[in-house]
């Protein structure tokens, strides 16, 4: 019974660990940013949510809309105020962008979660199950909300799938990633690339926040870690990879659950984290990264 | 000898920070002792953010985990008072433990490029976090460790100790960066291949450079821990802490040295000054850095030299 | 009095011995088996057009890149492999083509720099090293400069500073790649008389170029490079009228094929006027003005580092310039280059930039974009008839296409987006004459069937002459000649080479 528990408690939570990281290295293969106010964004999302369910007694769905649009929201405020303005900027010389971008962006994320704090707390917030109720998997009984959440994922990676893969704007967003010079040359402009980039994170971001909410609850206290988890699956998997970071996401997910269920809650990080420094030694660009 | 003393004296910085520090060693008789002990800790900081820079502003590595050497040193320290051993040795175990800790850690993963070096310093401080957590029978845990001597029970002696480290850890920094030492770091820093074709062995330099950045890391942290009186990884390895760090770094202005403890002074001084904020004062603080970067890119030291290609 | 030129390089073993050389990159052979010596008081010149592998063959002498078989004997030492520091510590020292100083020390100090020994605990420099690097500047004139900024000087004394930190160290051996790439005819003097003292000291010195013009008057030997392989070895003379370099550079006899004729339009499509573009402080172009005409074919001729590719970035509103580019009576100052791009103005870059990972239709696909789905497979059709090979590897990944095919795709690619106007820069680099031919005639049907205006910018004269109704010869970012295919043979070929 505890294997098919940790079987369903693992696959949950990868796949809530594996939609943030898809965002993350989305961001990070197209328009080169590593976004550190990652966390902070799903916190807004988790956050937005629980008020419009909680002040405006709204039913959880639309609480989760709301969230999702927050996460939006966050996610264009960071490319408007933080992001587009360095990388425009005359006064950092080319090679010094990314740093600046970095600790800019960190920065801003400290920004949204203080701000949380002070109008919300930094209590954990929960947003009431999608869908109530519990049913027996293999004789375990398991919450339907753990469930959903694993169908709502997939089906997301599903749909960013089919954008990508099968549709216009799609392919252009793929080829940004390759060569976005090239795409400038074939008549496309990468500020609207950018753009669309930037929205397509908000929404992964959004999602993930809320139903991180639904599950385990989320504060802004916790967003650096969110951040700090969704780094390392993201370079675990490879720069850039989304089938790597999927990949990752679920190896992290599971090592945390087993080590959680079979060693002990405070060890939960430890096998995670070894696995990632023996990669960076030993394969620097990830389980599927190029190069 | 002449050069570097001329280079010394003719610096603009040098002038600054020499008329700052003497400012800053008249206040013990203009201030309370609240702010005396505010600025004592602002003081470690900026060795911890001067280190950084000497290997950031230098070999252009960008070290997320300070904390790892500045933790190395504290708990080295903290736990060898736990035996007994007097200060002076501890302090200079914390500066042993942190060379060993840098070198462990640089060896590695100064092969590697790009983010990926960043991301081995980052994990490492992960690594140091849990593992402190883990042995907490021995180090104390989340609770911290209690130091049994603490350097002075006197605000004002604490106040000179301080001043007094972080003055004379910003010479020799300094001083390095402007040596001929410095030049070769630069250069290494700048254009791997030029400095290469040039004769210079640049992993040798980056190495040397992230051990030095380690000792001052280590020494600061362990005095601090001795001015504390207690060690604990919320103040010493907690990633939040290196983040603070590289931001008073960058805040006071890269590549300075002598910025990065300015940087340091503002951004506790300005955490303190907003504290009536209450849970504000962090959102303040870090708008102001954020603002600082997307319009000043070469920080507060920058304003004060009026930056033209000079310094 | 010893003559440098003859009797000091006869008597002495040489300061430099690369034999068998070869570099491979993945299945790209680079360089293969070279072989030439340099003696003391000797300047070989290394000539090859680009791709050519000279630039290889000096990295790894340098040990920026290591070898895959072979040695390079550095007063008898092997250093093959050696990692650059300890080449440098041997005796070696290299002016590389884009300068590359500290920004933030003065000129003093980035020479000084290259007199400072690998040693960690240098606190203080000895003191003679201040002295030794004035000196240094002095010799190479830029004793006034030392103690500005490199951002504030001209182009020519940041080169002058590269020739400086190089000798710094009184390396036996001086490697020194594009030496008068962006210099005025004045300064090239100088240079060449700086060039001259080396080995006049008793160095031996590498001089890679892509022409012997530039060099002739320097070097004592040339050493002719093509697709990674020696193809000539002489003195300068020998080597210009070697028949295989004729070939590769003008391509043996120019005859002309006569053209059917063409009804142009009046007035041009495309007017650049005055232009002029700065990188740095390297002056890429100077004061270019050209026209095209609707449905002409030009040719843009120059070698490696002319500016082709600067004026045909300008174009594309790639790069910033002064001067005027008028695009059916719209001037394109100020536009995205995206935008220029829609507007009918396609290139098809020298680097092809082609969507390496994806295949040969999604390539395709993307450029076809912008067209309604019936005229886009319309279009995907008619390329497949002009490139049929693309057809065969329609879903093969594109970086694994060999160099011919990617060039054929790039060229479809850029033809998918049905321009009015098409760019194509040195389409012909680094390929095999039988792929040339597939190239030539799918350009040859282009004119023949479509109304396109093409501007073709190539260094291999053969292939550009039979395709152009008009010719502009462009060296060191001036217009130096223009006129028609058949007057080029008489008048501008002489200088070309």
């Amino acid at each position: 019974m505890l294997a098919v528990q940790i079987l369903i408690d693992g696959f949950a939570i990868s796949a809530l660990y594996g939609l943030g990281a898809v965002g993350f290295t989305l961001m990070f293969g197209v328009s080169g940013v590593l976004n550190l106010a990652h966390g902070a964004t799903m916190v807004v999302a988790a956050v937005t949510a629980w008020v419009v369910a909680g002040q405006y007694a709204a039913n959880p769905w639309v609480a989760a809309i709301a969230g999702t649009a927050a996460g939006v929201i966050t996610a264009f405020a960071t490319y408007y105020l933080v992001v587009r303005p360095i990388q425009r900027s005359r006064s950092v010389p080319a090679a010094e962008k990314e740093i600046f971008v970095l600790t800019g962006t960190l920065l801003w994320g400290i920004m949204i979660q203080e701000a949380v704090a002070y109008f919300y707390t930094d209590n954990p917030k929960t947003v009431q199950p999608l869908i109530a109720g519990v049913m027996q998997i293999g004789g375990v009984r398991t919450p339907i909300n753990e469930l959903l959440i694993a169908v709502i994922c997939w089906t997301v990676i599903g749909l960013l799938w089919l954008l990508v893969n099968r549709s216009k704007a799609g392919k252009v967003l793929l080829a940004a990633s390759i060569n976005p010079r090239a795409l400038t040359l074939l008549g496309f402009e990468l500020s609207q690339v950018y753009l669309q980039v930037w929205a397509i994170y908000g929404v992964l971001a959004g999602i993930a926040g809320v139903l991180l909410a639904t599950f385990l609850g989320a504060s802004s206290a916790q967003a650096s870690q969110l951040t700090a988890s969704a780094f390392s699956i993201v370079v675990l998997g490879g720069l850039g990879s989304v089938s790597g970071s999927l990949l990752a996401a679920y190896v992290v997910g599971y090592l945390e659950t087993l080590t959680a269920y079979l060693i002990s809650p405070a060890y939960r990080t430890v096998p995670a984290l070894i696995l990632l420094v023996v990669v960076i030694y030993v394969r620097p660009h990830g389980l599927l990264g190029r190069r | 000898m002449t050069d570097t003393l001329r280079g010394l004296l003719g610096s603009r910085q040098v002038w600054i920070a020499l008329v700052l520090a003497a400012a800053l060693v008249t206040l013990p008789w203009m201030v309370s002792a609240y702010i005396l002990g505010i600025l004592t800790i602002a003081y470690y900081f900026g060795v911890f953010a001067m280190s950084w820079d000497l290997l950031f502003g230098f070999a252009n590595e960008v070290n997320f985990g300070p904390t790892f050497l500045i933790g190395c040193g504290a708990y080295a320290a903290g736990l060898l008072n736990a035996h007994g051993a007097p200060v002076w040795a501890c302090l200079i175990a914390g500066g042993a433990a942190a060379l060993l800790g840098g070198v462990v850690l640089a060896v590695p993963a100064l092969r590697l490029s790009g983010p990926y070096f960043g991301l081995a310093t980052l994990v490492a401080v992960l690594l140091l976090q849990q593992f402190i957590v883990i042995f907490a029978s021995t180090t104390g845990g989340e609770i911290g460790l209690t130091m049994n001597d603490i350097l002075s029970t006197e605000p004002i002696t604490n106040y000179w100790y301080a001043l007094g480290f972080m003055t004379a850890s910003g010479l020799v920094l300094f001083t390095l960066s402007r040596s001929p030492v410095g030049l070769i770091l630069q250069a290494s820093g700048q254009d791997r291949i030029g400095a290469s074709a040039l004769g210079f062995n640049i992993v040798k330099h980056k190495l040397a450079a992230f051990c030095i950045s380690a000792v001052f890391s280590g020494l600061a942290g362990a005095m601090l821990v001795f001015y504390l009186g207690t060690a604990s990884v919320g103040t010493v390895v907690d990633v939040a802490v290196g983040v603070q760090v590289i931001i008073a770094a960058v805040l006071g202005g890269r590549r300075t040295i002598l910025g990065a403890a300015i940087g340091s002074i503002f951004l506790i001084l300005a955490g303190e000054a907003l504290r009536p904020l209450g849970q504000l004062s962090t959102f303040v603080v870090s708008g102001i850095a954020l603002l600082v970067i997307l319009f000043f890119a070469d920080g507060l030291m920058g304003l004060l030299l009026h930056r033209r290609g000079d310094t | 009095m010893l003559d440098a030129r003859g009797s000091a390089a006869a008597a002495a073993a040489p300061l430099l011995a690369v034999q068998g050389l070869t570099k491979r990159y993945g299945g790209l052979v680079a360089a293969k088996d070279i072989t030439f010596q340099i003696g003391a008081g000797e300047i070989l010149g290394l000539i090859g057009p680009n791709g050519s592998g000279k630039s290889t063959v000096m990295q790894v002498i340098m040990g920026i890149q290591r070898p895959n078989a072979g040695a390079v004997r550095v007063r008898g030492v092997d250093v093959a492999g050696w990692p650059s520091h300890r080449i440098a510590q041997q005796g070696v020292g290299i002016v590389f083509q884009h300068s590359r100083p500290l920004h933030r020390q003065t000129v003093l100090e980035n020479i000084m720099l290259g007199l400072l020994p690998d040693k960690l605990l240098k606190l203080v420099a000895d003191r003679h090293v201040r002295e030794r690097a004035r000196a240094i500047a002095e010799r190479v004139g830029l004793g006034g400069v030392l103690d500005r900024k490199p951002g504030t000087l001209p182009f020519a004394d940041l080169r002058r500073m590269e020739l400086a930190k190089a000798i710094a160290r009184d390396p036996k051996v001086v490697l020194i790649d594009e030496p008068f790439a962006g210099l005025t005819a004045s300064e090239m003097d100088s240079f060449a008389r700086l060039v001259a003292d080396f080995r006049a000291d008793g160095r031996a010195v590498l001089l890679v170029d892509h022409n012997v013009k530039s060099l002739a008057a320097l070097a004592d030997r040339v050493f002719a490079m093509y697709l990674g392989e020696r193809i000539a070895e002489g003195t300068a003379e020998e080597v210009t009228r070697d028949p295989t370099v004729r070939r590769v550079y003008l391509g043996g006899g120019i005859d002309v094929a006569k053209r059917p004729p063409r009804a142009a339009g009046d007035a041009p499509i495309l007017q650049v006027e005055n232009v002029s573009v700065l990188y740095g402080k390297a002056q890429a172009l100077e004061g270019v003005s050209l026209h095209v005409h609707q449905g002409e074919s030009v040719s843009v001729v120059g070698l490696n580092g002319a500016g082709k590719t600067t004026l045909f970035n300008a174009i594309s509103g790639l790069v910033p310039y002064n001067g005027r580019i008028v695009w059916n009576g719209e001037e394109l100052h100020g536009r995205s280059a995206a935008a220029i791009a829609r507007s009918g103005i396609v290139q098809c870059p020298e680097t092809r930039e082609l969507f390496g990972d994806l295949d040969v239709r999604e390539n395709l696909d993307l450029a076809g974009q912008h067209l309604p789905a019936p005229e886009a497979s319309r279009q995907l059709e008619w390329l497949y008839l002009l490139f049929p090979r693309l057809r065969d590897r329609e879903r093969q990944i594109a970086r694994t296409m060999s160099g011919g095919e990617q060039q054929m795709l790039a060229i479809a690619r850029s033809l998918m987006m049905r321009p009015k106007l098409l760019i194509l820069d040195e389409p012909t680099l680094g390929l095999a004459p039988v792929i040339l031919e597939q190239i030539s005639n799918a350009l040859e049907q282009l004119r023949s069937t479509t109304s396109i205006t093409v501007l073709l910018g190539e260094q291999n004269v053969t292939f550009a002459l039979p395709h152009a109704d008009r010719i502009y010869v462009l060296d060191h970012a001036r217009i130096v000649w223009e006129g028609e295919p058949s007057c080029f043979a008489a008048e501008a070929a002489a200088t070309y080479l």
